[in-house]
């Protein structure tokens, strides 16, 4: 059984991979780019299937709230309607404990298959909404983990009740424009997965495209300074661009700081950080002139949640520079000029 | 004559190595003196410091790099050396004129909850963020106006004046003072804009002018705010004190810190006009002290004659907003010397000295809504307030006195008829188990408090016992595994 699951997802991997090559554009690298990238061995995800979305329109402009500079969006959790947070360094769905305490507890197997409803509770308290609703897009049987999101909902002084992690938006194009507050979604077919662009990058001057990552449900784009190449993780849920203490003193020589400051979280009580702009750092061809950072020690942040403890994330202070988009079927970003 | 010209040559060349080395030194110690860099290198924080920086030049770089609970000043004598180490810092280099101090940055321990990712990236940025868009906790605020003077203002009367725009036919004035309608209140037209007159209590209010049909924020105005929907909306806090110093024309800055902004000297800079530095502030309704601060130095307002002591053996100014309280206790005649001290002036026992009056012990204070605790220190023994029957419930022992003014929100805990006691304990009231006493009022259990909007924890203490509020769904956990109830005051 075990084995011909894996070979079909062998065949999938091929097909996946002859279907990849056969479109690109000038500015793209090879898929085969992405499997280079360096991912930590403590990784570890439940591997929830992907739930079955069903749609009043395929495309949706949404208006999105701001907590500071975190993107809230309105969605509905079965009954329960809310803001959640449009958090990319997530995984997959994440729902506040406070507000889905109710809720069953679903345990799984290694293999991710669903073992049934059980008693305990597990770290992270896997449960199943039966409908969850952002704009006109449903989403069906749709696993999620509970978690407390407390501390979040205290700092903000608003409710969150939970996080739009990655997987929600696997088969989607995203533009985020920050300044109109507005989310652009597009849900791709599988007859438009080749060709599926918005109307708003018809005029292919008018921005750049580059190759993402996803692997292990985070989003990972290649970076470099001079000869140095580094990964980013591409992250909603950052208000600031991050960047690891522990790369080269050529890399942290080029940070003019301009404050210290003390990082919050119940991980960070009393955890001295600095904040600063690096110059010179590209992706791709582009590069992003002083682009704002917090310098910190990362080591510690690998986690199933938290992937950080690669170079960094890009966050907020990055992509509200332009206006950005993601076409999470093809894996390219979208950058305006 | 060649040996001699050799001589020569070399004794200038030896003459002028050494007036070179000396400049070459001099050129140092000329650098050094200017040394004060922040900077990161083999992950640690390096702070670089000549020892001969003046007093203010390291008040700047303190307030640039934040570096307040440092003690720099100190360091840079050679003294509190012990204290920077209890910090975590390391002496990298310790020269007669160049300080240099390393502090490994060292990253979060855990996070294993998505929350702490999120949060590790909120660092609190601009001045604008200080101060929270939807809250009624802003403890102060100010203007900033460039090209125009700030708004004037006549008894509770705001002018509100856009420059220029001489050219449009219509202007409109709107803001959350008037629930943002457009066509409410039409501004009038003068010879340089175009103005508008609106009543407005002290506090904090946005606004945006619509010329003709266009909504523009006020680009005069340097406060500006995004309302986290897409919109920005510029800032304007409608001032209820202003603060004045007389004379010292020939400073160049002043400014003037206090308890309201956590005593940081060079944010809050003074405006000369005419003969005197001022600023006008709003001030949260309550009772500030502070003091002014130019060029390395700090001194009291030598106009305001209330002032109260600090742990400094000077004093600070005192400025009160909002309505006065009578603090007194009866009888202690035979007392030699009677201090309140409470959670409105951090218990500081050194400030608040009472004044022997009709038989009792008296002093005013301001104060504005919520919940408080305090005590009276007569002759250095600490006791609550024997008038007051709300007190801190400790066996043996003289609890501290409490009181709420203006409370807004009444919790109530139906059941426990046998309970002996119980307490309301929460983020409001520092998580006290023996403070906030409930009373009982038929079947329930009663109590009224003052709460700040937004997300407030708390729990029921009933006979010892901590208990998660049994009416409300909702709770989160907390760090010892035992849940906190969740309310949400809007």
């Amino acid at each position: 059984m075990r084995l011909k699951r894996r070979c079909k997802y062998y065949l999938f991997l091929i097909v996946a991979l002859i279907l990849g090559s056969s479109y690109g554009t000038p500015t793209e690298v090879p898929d085969s780019h992405a499997r280079d990238l360096p991912l930590p061995a403590n990784l570890r995800f439940n591997s929830y299937p992907d739930p079955a979305i069903s749609f009043d329109s395929s495309t949706a402009a949404l208006r999105f709230f701001r907590a500071g500079n975190l993107i809230l969006l309105k969605a509905k959790a079965d009954t329960t309607e809310g803001y959640f947070i449009l958090d990319t360094g997530a995984p997959y769905l994440i729902l506040n404990m406070t507000y889905f305490r109710d809720y069953p507890s679903i345990s799984f197997s290694e293999d991710g298959e669903q073992g049934g409803i059980t008693g305990a509770v597990t770290a992270y308290a896997p449960t199943k909404l039966e409908k969850f609703s952002l704009g006109p897009f449903h989403y069906h049987n749709i696993h999620a983990d509970r978690i407390n999101l407390g501390h979040i909902e205290s700092v903000k002084g608003v409710k969150i009740f939970g996080l739009l992690g990655l997987q929600l938006f696997k088969k989607f194009e995203m533009i985020i424009d920050y300044e109109t507050n507005t989310i652009y979604l597009h849900l791709i077919s599988k007859k438009e997965a080749k060709t599926y662009k918005s109307e708003m990058l018809k005029d292919a001057t008018s921005h750049y495209i580059l190759p993402f990552v996803i692997q292990e449900h985070k989003m990972m784009v290649k970076a470099t300074f001079g000869t140095k190449s580094l990964t980013f993780i591409i992250d909603t849920g950052a208000e600031s661009n991050v960047i690891d203490s522990r790369l080269p003193n050529s890399i942290l020589e080029a940070i003019t700081v301009s404050r210290r400051v003390t990082l919050r979280g119940n991980g960070g009580a009393g955890v001295e950080a600095l904040y600063g702009d690096i110059s010179d750092l590209k992706i791709g061809d582009i590069p992003l002139g002083k682009l704002p950072v917090l310098v910190t020690n990362l080591e510690k942040m690998c986690s199933a949640y938290n992937t950080s403890c690669l170079d960094g994330m890009l966050g907020f202070d990055f992509l509200s520079q332009h206006k950005i988009g993601f076409n999470f079927v093809n894996r390219k970003m979208y950058i305006w000029k | 004559m060649e040996m001699s010209w050799a001589r020569h040559t070399s004794i200038w060349f030896r003459k002028g190595s050494i007036i070179l080395l000396l400049l070459i030194l001099g050129g140092f110690a000329q650098l050094n003196a200017q040394v004060q860099t922040c900077k990161i290198k083999d992950g640690k924080i390096i702070i670089e410091l000549s020892r001969q920086l003046d007093k203010e030049a390291i008040d700047i770089f303190v307030d640039k790099y934040d570096l307040y609970d440092l003690p720099l000043k100190e360091v840079l004598q050679g003294k509190l050396i012990d204290s920077l180490k209890k910090l975590g810092w390391v002496i990298e280099r310790s020269l007669p004129d160049l300080l240099v101090i390393s502090k490994k940055l060292s990253g979060y321990e855990k996070a294993y909850n998505p929350a702490d990712r999120i949060l590790m990236t909120d660092i609190g940025r601009s001045t604008a963020e200080r101060f929270p868009a939807v809250s009624n906790a802003v403890v102060y605020g100010y203007n900033r106006f460039r090209n125009k003077n700030s708004f004037s203002l006549v008894d509770s009367t705001v002018t509100f004046y856009l420059r220029n725009n001489l050219n449009a036919s219509q202007v409109f004035l709107a803001g959350s003072f008037n629930d943002w309608k457009p066509g409410r209140l039409a501004m009038q037209r003068t010879d340089s804009g175009w103005i508008a007159r609106v009543k407005l209590a002290p506090g904090k209010y946005w606004y945006k002018f619509i010329i003709d049909g266009r909504w523009t924020i006020d680009t005069d105005n340097q406060l500006t705010e995004n309302d986290g929907q897409g919109n920005i909306n510029s800032v304007y806090y409608r001032p209820n004190c202003v603060f004045v110093l007389r004379g010292n024309e020939k400073r160049n800055r002043v400014f003037v810190y206090g308890s309201f902004n956590r005593w940081r000297p060079r944010e809050l800079e003074m405006i000369r006009k005419d003969d005197a530095w001022i600023l006008p502030m709003y001030l949260l309704e309550g009772t500030h002290t502070y003091r002014f601060y130019s060029e390395g130095f700090s001194f009291t307002d030598p106009d305001n004659p209330d002032r109260f002591p600090n742990e400094f053996n000077d004093y600070n100014s005192v400025v009160r907003i909002g309505k006065p309280y009578l603090f007194r206790l009866e009888g202690f005649q035979d007392a030699q010397k009677v201090m309140l001290i409470g959670s409105f002036n951090g218990w500081r026992n050194y400030e608040l000295k009472m004044v022997k009056k009709n038989g009792g012990w008296e002093i005013m204070y301001n104060l504005g809504p919520g919940n408080y605790e305090y005590k009276y220190i007569i002759d250095g023994r600490e006791v609550s307030d024997p008038a007051n029957a709300q007190q801190k419930n400790i066996p043996g022992h003289s609890g501290n006195s409490f009181f709420v003014l203006k409370p807004n929100y009444t919790f109530r805990l139906k059941g426990f008829e046998n309970a002996k006691s119980v307490f309301l304990a929460g983020d409001f009231n520092n998580w006290s188990p023996n403070t906030f006493t409930m009373k009982k009022e038929g079947g329930e259990w009663v109590l009224q408090v003052h709460l700040m909007p937004g997300k407030r924890l708390y729990k029921f203490v009933v006979d010892g016992k901590w208990i998660l509020d049994p009416a409300n769904k909702l709770w989160e956990e907390n760090e010892h595994g035992t849940g906190n109830s969740v309310l949400w005051v809007e």
